[in-house]
């Protein structure tokens, strides 16, 4: 139980620490954004004060306050689910990153669904046929799509299938002129869109299957499975309960893991497909010097990926018995 | 106990539960095909135990899952497999179809094998092991479960907590336990058990062996034993098989085979198994080793190793000759065998142990424990740790002096601390309290970390491991290996000194001849020759003390009293001292004899008694100690079978240990006041003051005397990991 906890507050740690680094970033860096939107927008105005309030309103931070002042109003703010307004977007923060994080989530978890999912099976008839023809060749091709950076990888599919034989669109999240809801249409575009974006994360698959591979060769030199056998169990059972549990378990922090790196490939991804999603906005946001969207996209990604791990710790017990109640690390 | 009085004579066709008739067993391999079984042909009988010995690489395992047509893959087997029902007719198992296997294992034949920690899997409760063996054979689940919980609490087990335990939250024995209840859920009619008890410790083993009689007699079972260990089947068995090379050397009634056996294999055998009553110079071991499965000597296969071999024996294979009623030899000289055989033994050259170390342990000692104490697990990991501490307290406060050219043997159950402690002893292991002195010196002195600081001692103190093979870098010639203590402690030593030294080294511990194996690679060395290599390894450096932890409980059974040997012989040439760990009382026995040493007997982290061999053996004084000693099996079959003298078979949790005397859970004398007073150290008043046992019953007059015996309670509430349903282990109380 008190493992539980622990991890809890460390979770709880890291995001404040992200917070915070990203309040003294704004804050306190020479030439910082503060004091750079202060020096842009002052003049502008008809009174050059309001350019200090106009900065509490975008950035949470009233850079005439004392700091300390200053670093409990924003962190109240924050806490208040407020990250300011983004100042290219027209919006607040919030708001944007909650329209985005949907796109990215539906993207993301298809891809990590489809690429572990593609893993583990190659994986499994790998150890399945260990050493024959199949297994050295899906050996080969696993190691090469390991190599593969992903966002190569989403280069050659976007320029071969979107550009050269125009099967899928080349950037954009949903079909244009199609009224948004829930009608095939719709569902059918988005699902166009989103093709490219999740087989670009298909690299994913070749780690797992190679995991899938090792495990299950493991699992089919244990002696319970031996015993298994001579106790007469139906195959069915003996696949499922003794191999596919044992081999996929250990596989589970790699899959939590995975959540949390993806959500950084995000970034890169949705840049190349101009796909709307959050790593769009935060590299938008780069690009217009929008530093409140940087930062909110920045602590969002970073809560993302705690909550990942956090779910990663505290489930795994549940799911293998042996991590029980013990103080354990998942990862 | 002993249940061998079934007369073989009278024997019909109808007693036989499973013939075998030429089996053989291959397997392919790179190098030819390998026999591992080689045309057996033996009958089991209805009823009886039936234990077959053999060391490793001897195809027992084979025979084993030749019963059951359970080769591994891609093992075949050859020759017919017959079973006989109790009604209809014989069932040819070898030629059954896969849905007639699967239903014919387990529920006629089943099988409990060496690997009881990994036999379960590991996400799933016990529970559901029994349940779904019980819907695979279509068996009526609640009544199934109803027999498991029967079979378990006949184990000594909790029926309740082992069923809703996971396995991995059960300790060796439990699961053992429970493996033999899982293989008998489905009431078969013979049990095959391979090695089953190998894991374990001597104890554990021991009470398991008790059990299984019982569980024979009222499950009506037919039980095949096989075993690289002879004494521990040996009151069990009806008959005793011997396995040697692949094939059978002899088999007969047990009392023939320990006491008149016919094949001089058997005979040397029984003489190089370490025991506690035979005089230490009628056990020798057995020259050379076992032979290949690719490359089986023609003829008997064991004439390369027979004191009697002739050219009969080199070319022809002896069939089975009639030694006497029901008993079987496969040797063509097995009269000339037992008429001289058992004089046909030079006499011993006793390596001159007489002066006893006990003796020496009035002079200042080598390397001297006080209070010593290692705790494990750490308290806090600091920051944002809300976790409470887990500690395991290994060494309890122990103080122990080991003199120069001393021997002690360290033994217990596993978890008792006597690998930790050692290794506190020679500074491998940093104690959490107390001292350790080498001549005087505090060795931790001025040490940063987990290295000592003074070089000297730290040549001083040696180990050699339990597993030879992983203690040599297997990157390495034998010759680089034995170099590198060589430069490092004798610099002054130029390329050809050291070669000549080393040489000089493994001809003297019988590695010959040695230029053959100085540039030869671990691998390429047989589990013995890397013992050697790694005791040597060690004595290159000069040490005052070596660690030896269980440093031939890895090696067979006829090779152990060889190296035992060579320790001995080594500990005296060089001078040193030895620190022996072993779980096994007979090899203890053997050294501590041997060599006048000591033995030392620990308890849960605590020194519970020690003293010089024949003290221990033959007069133990604590109720443990007694324990131990009815664990460890006698070479005979009509041992006096006592009732196990402990109130429970499995060991308390040592994370939280018993109150008082850590032994009152399982003491068959305790009484109220050991539950709440600690008992301290006693010397004995031996003639040599070298007996001091930990119980208050050593006391004439104590407390002790007057309190109230609690052993008929239930096994203490607070002990944790066994919860016995019944204390019929309960011995004689006085
Ligand atoms: S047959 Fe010959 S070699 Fe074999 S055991 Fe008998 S005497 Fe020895
Ligand atoms: S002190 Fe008591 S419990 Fe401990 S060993 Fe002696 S009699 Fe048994």
């Amino acid at each position: 139980m008190n493992w539980k906890i622990r991890r809890f507050g460390q979770a709880i740690f890291t995001v404040w620490a992200v917070m915070t680094l990203a309040f003294f970033l704004t804050r306190m860096m020479p030439g910082n954004p503060v004091d750079a939107f202060v020096a842009r927008v002052g003049p502008e105005l008809d009174n050059p004060q309001e350019a200090y309030e106009l900065a509490e309103i975008y950035m949470n931070i009233n850079p005439q306050d004392p700091i300390h002042v200053a670093y409990v109003d924003y962190m109240a703010s924050m806490l208040q689910g407020d990250m300011g307004m983004s100042m290219s977007q027209n919006d607040s923060v919030a708001a944007i990153m909650a329209e985005a994080i949907p796109w990215t989530l539906f993207v993301m978890s298809w891809a990590i669904f489809i690429g572990f999912a593609v893993g583990i099976s190659i994986g499994a008839l790998m150890a399945y046929w260990e050493g024959s023809k199949f297994d050295v060749a899906l050996t080969g091709y696993a190691t090469i799509i390991t190599s593969i950076p992903f966002y190569v990888l989403a280069l050659v599919l976007l320029i071969t299938f979107a550009y050269r034989l125009n099967w899928f669109p080349t950037s954009g999240r949903r079909p244009e002129g199609v009224e948004a809801g829930f009608n095939i249409p719709f569902i059918l575009g988005i699902i166009h869109h989103a093709v490219l974006p999740v087989f670009s994360m298909f690299v994913a698959s070749g780690v797992a299957s190679l995991t899938m591979r090792g495990n299950s060769i493991r699992v089919l030199g244990e002696d319970y499975l031996r015993v298994a056998r001579l106790r007469g169990l139906p195959d069915r059972t003996i696949a499922v309960q003794y191999i596919a549990r044992n081999a996929i378990l250990p596989m589970y922090t790699g899959l939590m893991i995975a959540i949390g790196s993806m959500f950084g490939g995000a970034v890169v991804l949705e840049e190349i497909f101009t796909y709307r999603g959050m790593g769009y906005y935060m590299i938008q946001a780069v690009r217009a010097r929008d530093y409140p969207l940087m930062m909110g996209a920045f602590t969002v990604i970073t809560i993302a990926v705690v909550i990942a791990l956090l779910i990663a710790d505290l489930t795994y017990g549940k799911i293998d018995p042996r991590a029980g109640n013990e103080d354990h690390d998942a990862f | 106990m002993t249940a061998f009085q079934s007369d073989a004579t009278t024997r019909t066709n109808d007693d036989v539960i499973v013939e075998l008739r030429d089996t053989s067993v291959e397997f392919g391999m790179d190098r030819g095909t390998s026999k591992v079984l080689n045309e057996v042909t033996t009958e089991v009988y209805r009823d009886e135990i039936l234990g077959v010995i053999g060391e490793s690489g001897s195809g027992k395992s084979m025979f084993a899952s030749a019963m059951l047509d359970a080769v591994p893959e891609p093992g075949v087997t050859t020759g017919e497999v017959i079973y006989h029902p109790e009604e209809g007719d014989p069932i040819s198992v070898t030629d059954l179809s896969k849905e007639e296997l699967r239903q014919f294992r387990w529920e006629e034949v089943s099988m409990v094998f060496q690997g009881a920690m990994s036999s379960f899997n590991p996400v799933l409760p016990i529970k559901t092991h029994f349940v779904e063996t019980l819907s695979a054979h279509d068996y009526d689940i609640r009544r199934g479960l109803t027999r498991a919980k029967e079979l378990l609490s006949d184990l000594y087990l909790d029926p309740e907590r082992m069923l809703n335990s996971y396995p991995h939250e059960l300790s060796g024995g439990m699961k053992q336990r429970v493996l033999i209840a899982l293989s008998l859920v489905l009431d078969p009619d013979l049990l095959v058990m391979d090695e089953p008890t190998a894991a374990l410790d001597l104890l554990m083993q021991r009470s398991i062996v008790s059990l299984l009689e019982d569980i024979k007699e009222k499950h009506d079972l037919t039980i095949v034993f096989i075993t690289h260990d002879l004494p521990l089947v040996a009151d069990l068995a009806d008959r005793l098989a011997v396995l040697y090379a692949f094939e059978f050397a002899e088999l007969g009634p047990s009392e023939r085979i320990l006491e008149e056996p016919a094949h001089p294999y058997t005979r040397a055998l029984l003489n190089a198994t370490p025991n506690l009553s035979a005089p230490l110079e009628e056990m020798r071991p057995i020259a050379g080793e076992s032979p290949d499965p690719v490359n089986i000597p023609e003829g008997c296969s064991y004439h390369p190793r027979c004191p009697l071999a002739d050219e009969e024996c080199e070319t022809i294979d002896p069939g089975p000759y009639d030694a006497g009623p029901d008993h079987d030899v496969h040797c063509h000289h097995w009269e000339q065998s037992i008429e001289d055989l058992d004089i046909a033994f030079e006499e011993t050259s006793d390596s001159g142990t007489t002066a006893s170390a006990v003796e020496k342990a009035s002079g200042d000692p080598l390397v001297s424990l006080s209070d010593v104490e290692v705790t494990f697990g750490s308290a806090n990991d600091g920051w944002l740790d809300f976790g409470e501490s887990e500690t395991v307290t290994a060494v309890d406060g122990i103080s122990l002096d080991i003199y120069d050219n001393d021997v002690v043997v360290l033994v217990g159950e596993s978890g008792c601390g006597k690998t930790t402690l050692a290794k506190t002893a020679v500074g491998l292991q940093t104690p959490t309290g107390g001292t350790i002195e080498y001549r005087g010196r505090d060795i931790w002195e001025g040490a940063s970390g987990s290295t000592l600081a003074d070089k000297e001692i730290r040549r001083a103190l040696q180990i050699v491991h339990q597993d030879p093979g992983a203690s040599l870098n297997s990157h390495h010639r034998v010759r680089t290996i034995l170099e590198q203590p060589l430069k490092r402690w004798h610099s002054d030593l130029d390329g050809n000194d050291r070669r000549e030294r080393i040489l000089g080294m493994l001809e003297y511990v019988g590695i010959s001849p040695p230029q053959d194996y100085i540039d030869r690679y671990p691998h390429q060395l047989s589990g013995g020759e890397q013992q050697r290599i790694a005791l040597i390894r060690s004595m290159l450096v000069n040490p005052d003390l070596i660690l030896a932890d269980e440093a031939v409980s890895a090696l067979d059974v006829s090779l152990r009293v060889g190296m035992m040997d060579l320790m001995i012989e080594l500990q005296d040439t060089f001078d040193t001292s030895f620190l022996f760990i072993s779980h096994d009382l007979s090899n203890a026995r053997y050294i501590a004899e041997k060599t006048g040493g000591r033995i030392g007997v620990m308890y849960l982290g605590e020194l519970v008694e020690i003293g010089s061999a024949e003290r221990i053996i033959h007069d133990p004084q604590h109720p443990y100690t007694k324990a131990l000693r009815w664990a460890t099996p006698e070479l005979e079959v009509d041992q006096v079978a006592e009732e196990s003298p402990m109130r429970s078979i499995d060991i308390p949790d040592p994370t939280n240990p018993p109150s008082g005397c850590r032994y009152h859970t399982r003491c068959p004398e305790a009484r109220e006041v050991c539950a709440t007073q600690t008992p301290e150290f006693v010397d004995l008043g031996d003639d040599v003051h070298a007996q001091k046992s930990a119980c208050f019953r050593a006391y004439d007059d104590h407390e002790y005397w007057q309190s109230e015996s609690i052993t008929d309670e239930h096994a203490d509430a607070n002990v944790g990991t066994d919860t016995d349903t019944d204390s019929g282990v309960t011995s004689e109380s006085d």
